[in-house]
């Protein structure tokens, strides 16, 4: 992990796509199509994905595999996604999530 | 490391404390979220030495397992004076009851939906009665309701009520705060503590027999929820009654979007939004049989998620963080059975038919003062046990 990607995961398998580009709070990041949002940001140097909802203190990628809520953020106005899970695809816009998280009613 | 001492001593002072007593002059069986408000209220009363049992923790049946919610919008009159009763109870119950913590009210509202034409008749009459007891609730059109509810999918809706000062609370809290304002007023609590017989004397309480003893007394107050059957059948005593399976589903949290709970009886459903932010949500089955059985099945899971996503679209985005179930004790007329029995001393609580935990705080009272031999300050003559052999049901419209 050079570049600081990951490649190799414990259970999950993830070939390296096409080069896509995604939007994470405004800025254009690039990544590849089909792995894990949550590496396509820490390859980009990402490493707060939340603050915690209590204390609000920063949480970084933890468990990778879904379980721990460390990850959660907004991905195209849904709320609380784990990103540690969640393929990558063109276009998709990721925000870092404030407390809870949004339901929007129009979604 | 010091913290080791610590609990160990404060393990074995409760377990002295749980020394069960060889009399007392009442013994409340069942320590959910009834019980515990009965024996509080017998205890403000200074009733006398007042013990209670629970077969296993404080709020581990149907109070702990509940869908906490507190409306007064009933059809029928009894309904709805003893839940006003209870709602003005449990707005001040911090206060009364001395809890540090909070019980989690939330007057969000209750906002009931109509969707056949056949309810909305019912509504309609509903609300009339409501209002005349001074309930503030109003008849509200299909887009009225998404003003108070924007999630929601008005489709094939008729007509919606609502009232402001519904609402739902944490029934662990609110069972730990009756639990807690009650020792402080001397009552012995004992969990993990069976009552299986009760002693009789000539038609006269004696007695309860538990797995850790057995305590002399003249009044015994069933409390014991779905079980309370087989504490009637102790004494000889056949009620009307059966135990019917709830299930019942709790989200990931979101920042508040849902103030009301929103319910619909044609279609069996109601959904809430915590204070926390999680929706718990339930759902009646219609081909569910009597019994006890607690477990879960993915077939809820489905169908709750199915309904949901139709009622409150965006609720479809969210992750279930598990599902659990519990038991309505239901009585043919979906009213509960309050006050004394044939078998002297013995006092029933029972057959809430699902909405036990909204009405704990005015059953506590009403049957303290029918304990301690007083005129019940609401009048329930009307739900005492005789009714059932006299025909006299007052069958409620408005039940999930």
């Amino acid at each position: 992990m050079d570049d600081g990607r990951i490649k190799r995961h414990p259970i999950l398998e993830f070939k390296e796509g096409r080069k896509v580009h995604f939007m994470f709070d405004g800025k254009e990041l690039e990544g590849y199509e089909g792995e894990p949002i949550a590496c396509a940001l820490h390859a980009a140097g990402v490493r707060v994905l939340r603050e915690s909802p209590g204390l609000k203190r920063p949480r970084g990628f933890f468990c990778a595999i879904g379980n721990c809520s460390s990850c959660l953020m907004t991905v195209d106005g849904r709320p609380n996604v784990r990103v540690c899970v969640e393929k990558l695809r063109e276009g998709m816009n990721v925000t870092t999530q404030k407390g809870k998280g949004v339901l929007l009613a129009d979604n | 490391m010091k913290v080791m001492p610590m609990t160990w001593a404060r393990a074995t002072s409760s377990r002295i404390a749980d020394e069960l007593p060889k009399t007392a002059d009442a013994v409340v069986i069942g320590g959910g979220v009834i019980g515990t408000s009965i024996a509080y209220h017998l205890a403000k009363k200074g009733f006398g030495r007042i013990a209670l049992v629970e077969r296993s923790y404080l709020a581990c049946g149907s109070s702990g397992r509940c869908g906490a919610g507190v409306r007064q919008q009933w059809g029928t009159k009894l309904n709805c004076l003893l839940s006003i009763d209870s709602v003005k109870a449990f707005e001040r119950m911090d206060e009364e009851l001395g809890y540090s913590r909070s019980i989690e009210f939330k007057q969000g509202g209750y906002l009931l939906l109509a969707y056949t034409r056949r309810e909305a008749e019912q509504f309609r009459e509903n609300v009339r009665l409501q209002q005349e007891l001074g309930i503030p609730v109003s008849l509200l059109t299909p887009s009225e309701a998404r003003e108070i509810v924007p999630i929601l999918n008005t489709d094939c809706v008729h007509l919606a009520t609502f009232c402001p000062t519904d609402g739902h609370a944490n029934p662990f809290h609110v069972t730990y705060a009756y639990a807690t304002a009650g020792k402080r007023l001397g009552v012995k609590i004992h969990t993990f503590t069976e009552a299986y017989d009760i002693m009789t004397e000539s038609g006269k309480v004696e007695g309860v027999k538990t797995n850790k003893g057995t305590i002399s007394t003249d009044v015994v107050i069933c409390a014991a929820g779905p079980y309370s059957g087989v504490v009637a059948r102790m004494v000889g005593l056949d009620i009307p009654f059966y135990p019917e399976r709830h299930q019942i589903l709790v989200t990931e949290p979101v920042e508040p979007v849902l103030g009301p709970m929103v319910m619909s009886f044609s279609r069996r459903f109601y959904c809430q939004q915590t204070p926390h932010g999680s929706f718990i949500m339930g759902m009646g089955d219609p081909k569910e049989k009597p019994g006890f059985s607690v477990s879960s099945t993915w077939e809820f899971l489905v169908e709750m998620a199915e309904e949901i996503t139709k009622v409150l679209p965006p609720v479809g985005q969210l992750s279930v963080v598990r599902q659990w179930a519990g038991l309505y004790d239901m009585t043919p007329d979906a009213h509960p059975i309050l006050g004394s029995t044939p078998c002297a001393g013995l006092y029933l609580a029972c057959g809430f038919s699902g909405h036990g935990f909204m009405l704990a705080p005015v059953t506590g009272k009403l049957i303290s003062e029918i304990v301690c031999d007083e005129e019940p300050s609401i009048d329930i003559h009307g739900l005492d046990l005789g009714r059932f052999e006299r025909g006299e049901l007052v069958i409620e419209p408005s039940v999930v």
